[in-house]
């Protein structure tokens, strides 16, 4: 408005719009597509308000259950909190010696062949649009309940956001290092362990980080679908309606991803003065 | 004078439309400095770049030292390569290295796989790493970071690493480019001064006339892709200079 006032000097004419027209143009097909699909997911769903409302009434009676607390299974839930963490470690560990080479293989700067790097990408993309639960499945189908399935579901995943991340840390380097060492006579081998693995090497081991906190937040969902660990033990729980037990696990899970996100942020500070 | 590098009817298409270089035949001797001398974008990146193949040129030969360079196998590439020592703009050291790790990066070629892997390099070959680190007067830097170092002090470390080749060539590609004045005399000077005490044949690159003018003993000029000019300094009047940089005049004196 203010600006109206300004630029009218006399003569009253129609007001001065501000805005960026296009951007304004973008926002409002935004606002309407949100609105559309709030509407169509509403009748989708066909949310039933009673159902809500009889949940709610219970929800103190649950919240006031779950302050007790049971020490009676204490040493099981630890020992599955470490399985827990140990299957998470172990299918990072594996996953990063996988994608340590296929991310150099997919990287357009350091890839011997266009084509495997490209083919390589899509079967990353398509392992990537299957959801964590389901390799677990599938690996508890083929080799049975128990940790070793969870680390192989998860393994897959884990793999390819690995090699994606990695791929796209190898891409920012450029191609200058790299023509050098290829200058030199150098090979494929020397390009990668002597030209970029020193530069971009306290960037892997930070995206390893990253990865090992989801997966260990992964893993305690996936006991629930049989990988064992702490997650098999809640499940049971919640379905015998024990949650004196159940109390004591969520505590422990709790503190276990609070103490574990202290210590990674304490060495990605490390990485990032060492890096400087 | 023996014959180190021949081109003949050499050509690089990119895209199958643009012409980068076009019919160039070039011959090089032993102990020659030549500049190669072309506005931005007239080709001059692509024909070093062609000769130790970091681009597949499109046809014509390059022979070096008596082999086709453009028929060599992998192998046959990696030995080719070793012999050329390669100088770049942007010096191109692997920054979380030592100095003198990146200078021994030049005996990479004459390495195997694993060999280089391990950095097993020779006391020898160390030794001469940090002499010649000490020729160029970075004896202070030897064990610093190469990130730590200024613009100029990282071009004298890629000129170490491409003297370790023991290179019968080398291809500088707008060595002192990204220099200031006094940084790039400095370079400039080690650059000539090594490779004529060493008879080493010098390719460089620049875009500045005076200072290829001061140093070459030869002087070609290329422009949007050929070959216009082939002689030694003296014949390089203005009037030929500002044919080669029709346009793009500017060029001619300026100082990234």
């Amino acid at each position: 408005m203010a600006v109206s006032q300004h630029s009218v000097k006399g003569s009253r004419r129609e007001k001065i719009s501000i805005g960026h027209k296009r951007t304004q143009r973008q926002q409002r097909i935004f606002f309407f597509s949100v609105l559309i699909l709030f509407i169509f997911s509403i009748v989708m769903i066909d949310i039933d308000g009673s159902a809500i409302a009889k949940g709610m009434e219970r929800l103190p009676v649950i919240l006031a259950s779950l302050t007790q607390i049971s020490f009676e299974h204490f040493l099981e839930m630890l020992a599955g909190m470490v399985t827990t963490v140990v299957i998470a470690f172990l299918a990072v560990l594996f996953s990063f010696v996988i994608s340590f080479f296929l991310a150099f293989l997919v990287a357009n700067n350091t890839t011997p062949n266009r084509y495997l790097g490209l083919g390589l990408r899509y079967a990353v993309m398509i392992i990537r649009s299957v959801p964590t639960p389901i390799w677990v499945l599938i690996a508890v189908a083929s080799i049975g309940f128990g940790p070793m399935a969870g680390i192989i579901g998860l393994m897959f995943p884990t793999s390819s956001f690995l090699i994606k991340a990695f791929s796209a840390q190898i891409e920012e380097e450029g191609t200058e290092v790299i023509e050098a060492i290829r200058s030199v006579g150098g090979t494929w081998i020397h390009v990668v362990f002597k030209g970029l693995l020193p530069t971009i090497l306290t960037g892997m081991i930070a995206t390893l980080g990253v990865r090992f906190e989801i997966d260990v937040h992964e893993s305690v969902v996936l006991g629930m679908v049989g990988a064992g660990g702490i997650g098999y033990l809640l499940q049971s729980y919640i379905q015998y309606y024990d949650f004196a037990n159940l109390t004591l696990g969520i505590l422990i899970v709790f503190v276990t991803m609070f103490l574990l996100e202290l210590s990674l942020n304490r060495i990605r500070a490390l990485l990032r003065t060492q890096s400087s | 004078m023996s014959t180190i590098l021949k081109i003949i009817n050499l050509t690089k298409r990119y895209n199958d439309e643009t012409l980068a270089l076009e019919g160039i035949n070039l011959e090089v001797s032993r102990g020659e400095f030549i500049s190669v001398i072309g506005p931005s974008g007239a080709g001059k990146s692509t024909l070093l770049r062609c000769i130790n193949r970091l681009i597949e040129p499109t046809s014509g030969e390059v022979i070096f030292l008596g082999q086709h360079v453009e028929k060599a196998n992998k192998a046959e590439l990696r030995k080719i390569r070793a012999q050329i020592g390669m100088i770049f703009q942007h010096y191109n050291l692997v920054p979380r290295l030592s100095v003198l790790e990146n200078v021994l990066h030049g005996r990479l070629g004459y390495m195997s796989s694993i060999k280089g892997l391990f950095s097993l390099y020779s006391e020898e070959e160390k030794e001469e790493a940090i002499e010649w680190l000490r020729k160029v007067g970075l004896e202070k830097e030897i064990f610093k970071r190469a990130d730590e170092l200024s613009g100029g002090q990282k071009q004298r470390v890629g000129i170490c690493r491409a003297m370790m080749q023991k290179p019968k060539l080398i291809l500088a590609d707008e060595p002192i480019a990204s220099l200031d004045p006094k940084s790039a005399e400095v370079v400039m000077e080690t650059i000539y001064h090594n490779c004529i005490e060493l008879g080493i044949a010098c390719l460089v690159n620049l875009h500045q006339v005076e200072i290829a003018k001061k140093y070459s003993t030869r002087i070609i000029g290329i422009k949007s892709g050929k070959l216009v000019f082939d002689d030694t300094p003296d014949k390089l009047t203005d009037e030929m200079s500002r044919f080669i940089y029709e346009g793009k005049e500017s060029e001619m004196y300026q100082h990234q």
